[in-house]
């Protein structure tokens, strides 16, 4: 307000030409006298109080004035008037219609043409809208201040260079510096060496083209901390644009990059046993069905690996086993659309050697409590070796049921205690029992006490030194038969090398056993017959040599004999050792000595004799034919023999009669000493027969006859 | 030879030739001969009523062994030896010694000398 012209009454202009003025005015004015009455008041001064204009001049302002600023303004005024001096107020005064309204008025005195101290005159204009701004402006500010104070976030201001200039307590916290400690420095001192580089060019570009970034860097706190910050940084400008600072809003992330970085580690751990178990991973955004492959992916489907990781859903579906491809796609595709996880195993042919191999994939959906879009995870693994090892082993299986279901030999399996748990259908047919008979039975039900003894031996003897055991045992059929099973036996164990039961595997040799017994007998028999004939051949020898001065005659009638023992072992042997002809053995014995000639006469029954009368009775007619080539009948071109013989009956008793008679040889002369021959007929076919043989040396010719029970066999 | 002058020695022997044989042996060595017998009835009447001091017994007489006449030569205190090709005594004389077939004279002489020895 202008300094109040000097005074006059009148006023310099006229009355009504002021009021003309003040009342045009928008501000109120009043004049007051020095008794503080006033003299005029303006219209806006009345349409303020909404008083009639008398009331108006008399009107006690201190009636309006906010109880809050009451005090103040009456002081303010009461000085202000005393000063003599023009004086300005402000408060808040209520108007007509209790509006509080703030007004800014300005009083000066009045004085007279003399200078005196007529009044004063006053001019008020209401400032309610600039003060509401402005102190809604130092709200604001009171509020930006606290919060910046007391925010989570640092604040910082540095200059053009760098210089911090202002920083408020949090940034102070997360820098680690106090505030007089920064102010000075710059804000690349604090700032992690290593950001330096990467924040620099960042800080010059805001300042030279104003352009706001946020980065995340390190501080060095002053004890050498470090503390990770995520800085939004932006220029500050002056009103005609130019800048002179950068503002900073410093956050804590440090906490945040831990965890990130736990998580990073957790997830390269995750990464590198899920690659290392040579797992492979895949993932799927599925709003936009892109995603990345685990580097092994590709390494697992043949094809080279991308540096963007990229890998489509068709491009692994290429690579599925065309038989397996329609199966894999339906089961990826209802985990997405249901989320339901899935298993699955399929082929794939590599890219690169269109090798097949076996992967085994699970997948599942994850879907966030949140608006974020589901994913979809997936990891593989190659599991050819494993499939192959498992067709192997069903394969292997499937050899083995054959065997077990075809074997001849019998396979058995029993619990710890003998209670059979399997047979294959061998041992069904061996004893004649049902499986159901036998599965679950004991296998003391199949044996008697002395060889379920022997099977628990064997099984104790397992049970203490492990091993197999192979073992004879007697067993019962249904139908009572003994069956003899050479069985081998062994504990199955369990991972650990406990056993759990025992498996055996058997076989009847019962028949086996019996063809044993009887070639051992055979052998045995062999032996004798063996020692026999060699100790009648020692005998043959003895005989032959004795009181023999000349040796050829000796070898001669040795060799002649045992031609004649051997004669008589191939018709026994032709024979089975059975009883054989006697026509056969003494045509045998006498065929060497002209018989074919027909200078032999043979005359008898066919009756058959055992093998041992067979061969004295053949050594015996050896001896007869041999003596008459040498001395009788046969000794001469018409010399007879004639064998004929006979059953006959004496005492009630069958007999055999038998007789050689010599005809057509020399005359015979007794002779004065006995040899082997003699002897052989007469006492050891005479034994042999346990009958008599009587030799006489009838000068017409010799006459042999045998007169003997009929010997067994020849009944 | 003197050592066996008139010991008398059963031969009980079902092969005539080698019975023969046995008694050419046990004559050569100077003893004298009872039998041979080929049957079991027959040894079984010898090894009763002759006078013996030793026998020699084949253990198999045409399917009968020669048991019961070794039992009753033992009963007797007669000394005797089996000569068999089966190389083993029967069941119940093992202290009865053997003579395996085929032998040789020098097998029956030490064999008649065990019998001796032992029976002094």
């Amino acid at each position: 307000m202008s300094e109040a012209e000097p005074g006059h009454e009148p006023l310099p202009v006229g009355e009504d030409e002021f009021r003309m003025i003040a009342d045009s005015a928008p501000v109120v004015v009043w004049v007051t006298r020095l008794d503080r009455t006033r003299s005029f008041i303006n219209r806006a001064y009345l349409a303020f109080l909404d008083v009639p204009y008398d009331e108006a001049l008399v009107f006690d302002w201190r009636r309006v004035i906010h109880p809050d600023d009451a005090a103040r303004l009456i002081a303010q005024s009461i000085a202000g008037e005393a000063s003599m001096d023009t004086f300005d107020l402000e408060g808040r005064y209520r108007n007509a219609k209790g509006e509080w309204r703030w007004l800014h008025s300005t009083s000066s005195p009045r004085r007279d043409t003399q200078g005196r101290h007529i009044g004063f005159i006053g001019v008020a204009h209401d400032i309610t809208e600039a003060k509401e701004a402005e102190l809604s402006l130092r709200d604001s500010e009171a509020q930006l201040s606290a919060f910046i104070s007391q925010s989570t976030a640092g604040f910082a201001q540095v200059d053009l260079e760098g210089r911090f200039v202002l920083v408020n307590e949090r940034f102070c916290e997360i820098a680690g510096w106090s505030r007089d400690e920064l102010m000075g420095m710059r804000m690349l001192d604090i700032t992690h060496p290593d950001d330096r580089a990467r924040n620099l060019p960042l800080f010059d570009r805001a300042v030279a083209e104003g352009t706001s970034y946020t980065h995340e860097k390190r501080y060095i706190r002053k004890d050498g901390g470090i503390v990770w910050v995520n800085n939004s940084v932006s220029v500050i400008r002056r009103p005609d644009g130019e800048p002179f600072g950068v503002l900073s809003v410093t956050l804590d992330v440090t906490q945040r990059r831990e965890a990130e970085a736990q998580m990073r580690k957790s997830e390269e751990s995750l990464r590198l046993a899920t690659e290392s178990a040579g797992m492979a991973s895949w993932e799927l955004d599925l709003e936009t069905m892109q995603g990345e492959w685990s580097a092994n992916r590709f390494d697992l489907l043949g094809m080279p690996r991308r540096d963007d990781g990229r890998g489509s859903i068709d491009e692994w579906l290429e690579r599925v086993h065309p038989d397996d491809r329609e199966s894999v796609r339906a089961a990826a595709q209802r985990c997405f659309d249901t989320g339901e996880p899935y298993t699955i195993e399929y082929r794939v042919c590599r890219a690169d050697t269109n090798e097949e191999r076996w992967l085994q994939s699970h997948g599942s959906r994850i879907d966030y409590s949140d608006d974020r879009p589901s994913r979809f995870v997936g990891v593989s693994f190659d599991v050819t070796d494993r499939k192959r090892a498992e067709d192997e082993l069903r394969a292997s299986e499937a050899r083995f049921r054959t065997i077990f279901e075809q074997a001849n030999d019998f396979l058995i399996t029993t619990t710890l205690d003998q209670k059979i748990t399997s047979v294959n259908p061998a041992v069904l047919a061996a004893l004649g029992y049902s499986e159901d008979e036998i599965v679950g039975a004991s296998i003391a039900d199949f044996m008697a006490p002395d060889q379920l003894a022997l099977a628990l031996d064997a099984f104790n003897q397992k049970m203490r030194e492990g091993g197999s055991t192979r073992l004879t045992v007697t067993v019962r059929a249904r139908d009572g038969r003994a069956l003899i099973w050479e069985i081998n036996s062994r504990l199955t164990t369990d991972a650990d090398g406990k056993p759990t039961g025992l498996h055996a595997i058997g076989r009847d040799v019962t028949e086996a056993r019996r063809a044993e017994a009887h070639l051992r007998l055979l052998v045995d028999e062999l032996n004798h017959r063996v020692k026999n004939t060699l100790a009648i051949v020692q005998g043959i020898a003895q005989q032959s040599f004795k009181g023999v001065t000349d040796p050829a005659i000796a070898r001669n009638a040795f060799e002649g004999r045992l031609a004649a023992l051997s004669e008589a072992h191939n018709l026994l042997t032709r024979e089975h050792w059975g009883a054989v002809s006697m026509a056969q053995i003494i045509g045998d014995a006498v065929a060497p000595h002209g018989r074919d000639a027909g200078r032999l006469e043979l005359d008898g029954p066919d009756l058959p004799l055992l093998p041992k009368t067979a061969i004295s009775l053949a050594l015996a007619i050896h001896e007869l034919a041999t003596n008459a080539v040498k001395h009788g009948a046969l000794s001469q071109p018409d010399g007879r023999v004639r064998i004929h013989w006979a059953k006959t009956e004496a005492e009630g008793r069958a007999r055999l009669l038998l007789v050689w008679e010599e005809r057509g040889g020399p005359e015979v002369i007794t002779p004065t000493r006995r040899g082997f021959g003699t002897r052989m007929i007469e006492r050891g076919l005479a034994a042999e027969l346990s009958g008599t043989v009587r030799i006489e040396f009838r000068p017409q010719g010799l006459v042999c006859t045998v007169d003997a029970p009929l010997p067994e066999g020849a009944e | 030879m003197s050592e066996y002058a008139g010991l008398r020695v059963l031969v009980v022997e079902d092969e005539p030739v080698v019975a023969m044989c046995l008694e050419d042996i046990l004559e050569s060595l100077g003893c004298e001969t009872v039998g041979p017998a080929g049957r079991l009835a027959e040894g079984l009447a010898l090894a009763e009523r002759e006078d013996i001091g030793a026998a020699i017994l084949d253990i198999n007489l045409a399917g009968e062994r020669s048991t019961p006449i070794a039992e009753a030569l033992l009963r007797r205190g007669v000394p005797i030896a089996f000569a068999s090709g089966y190389g083993a005594v029967p069941e119940g004389f093992e202290t009865v010694p053997l003579i395996e077939k085929p032998y040789r004279e020098a097998d029956i002489d030490a064999a008649l000398r065990g019998l001796l020895n032992g029976a002094e």
